[in-house]
């Protein structure tokens, strides 16, 4: 179905949002077109990490319902409190993280274990922050629950991780939507789903507003990056942004099953253009 | 400016010395679109004699790394200067295209 052209999956970052990309993968499969590389960053890379280590979308996402709950992200860092209070005796340092986030790293390792970048069945990049320069590290080798981990280390909420020698924090912090890696790595149709964040509800905490304020910044770097890359593709990018007609928060797992069926729409809207790409060359 | 080329097995190696400016920019475009028009489309540009890239010049890398992919080549850059290396990232071309070290694994990579 593919005729020989190669297709990339770009899953940008979006927390519980990163969902959709499951239901896209659902009508791809049924449709029989194959994914070459996968490129994904913040909540979007634990999906396309288990998509590229060979698992069934169904099974993907059997494991979401019974890991990513809840309470993975309930617990309050207690010490961020204090610090947060008592910044001269508490001192912030690179680990201030309001949320704890012990259950998040076990329900990450029960997902992905020891698994390296070497067992993927098509080629896995998973975008990340270095945390100290601010610069975009693309991870391909080594243990893909570190990559994971370190991508999904949403500033403020969760802490960066030391992996090898650089602290690496949230990937949208440099690029919300790596579409670069796949441009780089030669990809010919793009497929690149990503989501804007900035909630229009009364924000009610000062995690809130800070979360907003940080929604307002990477929702203009990702435009800034949309437009070089457009005219940077030399074939097709094509680009799904879904839209949710309630807001969805970072913490909404519940709403998953309504994420991916709205995810599985945007799949059936882009298959007649990308199967007309497909069946006639560039 | 320079530009002058060779060939290292399948791959060629075109080495510019020299500004890339909106006077010199024309010069490698033509350059280029002979190479490509004549099936090579496996490029390395060898930039450590470049000294300076203006944004006619990363037009000019845009246009050929467009041009030799959607031939099924590529064009990758070796011996980036760091003034130019910073033009680059900061117009974020690092992001899209690739950077070896050297000739030697930058034709390797092309296998």
């Amino acid at each position: 179905m593919n005729n020989g052209k190669k297709i990339a999956l770009v899953i940008g970052w979006g927390s519980v949002k990163c969902a959709a990309a499951l239901g896209l993968l659902r009508v791809l499969k049924r449709e029989g077109i194959g994914i070459d590389m996968v490129i994904a960053s913040g909540g979007g890379s634990i999906f396309g990490a288990l998509f590229a280590l060979g698992y069934d979308v169904e099974e993907i996402v059997s494991m979401n319902q019974r890991l990513w709950t809840h309470e993975v992200t309930e617990k309050t860092n207690r010490l961020a409190i204090l610090q947060l209070i008592l910044p001269k005796i508490f001192k912030v340092g690179e680990y201030f993280n309001l949320r704890d986030d012990q259950l998040m790293n076990e329900r990450l390792f029960e997902a992905l274990g020891k698994q390296t970048f070497k067992d993927t069945t098509i080629p896995l990049f998973i975008s990340a922050t270095d945390y100290k320069t601010g610069k975009h590290i693309v991870i391909s080798q080594g243990s893909i629950y570190q990559a994971v981990r370190a991508t999904v280390a949403l500033p403020l909420v969760f802490p960066p991780i030391q992996v090898d020698n650089q602290l690496l924090a949230d990937g949208y912090l440099s690029e919300p939507l790596p579409i670069g890696v796949a441009i780089q790595e030669g990809a010919q149709i793009i497929i690149a789903m990503g989501f804007e964040s900035i909630s229009q509800e009364a924000r009610n905490s000062f995690s809130d507003y800070l979360l907003h304020l940080s929604g307002i910044l990477s929702n203009n770097l990702l435009q800034a990056s949309l437009s070089f890359y457009n005219l940077a593709h030399h074939s097709e990018l094509f680009i799904i942004f879904p839209q949710f007609e309630d807001d969805i928060h970072m913490f909404d797992t519940h709403k998953v099953p309504e994420i991916i069926q709205i995810g599985e729409a945007e799949g059936e809207k882009l298959l007649p253009k990308l199967k007309q790409k497909l069946e006639f060359s560039q | 400016m320079n530009i002058h080329d060779q060939q290292v097995d399948h791959v060629t190696i075109i080495t510019i010395e020299g500004s890339i400016d909106a006077l010199t920019a024309p010069k490698i475009t033509e350059h280029i679109d002979g190479l490509v028009s004549d099936g090579k489309v496996k490029l390395v540009a060898d930039f450590s004699g470049v000294d300076y890239t203006s944004s006619a010049g990363l037009r000019v890398l845009l246009a050929a790394v467009k041009e030799t992919r959607s031939k099924s080549g590529d064009l990758f850059l070796v011996g980036v200067q760091p003034d130019v290396e910073k033009v680059l990232k900061l117009t974020g071309f690092t992001s899209i295209l690739k950077i070896f070290p050297d000739i030697d694994s930058a034709v390797k990579s092309f296998a």
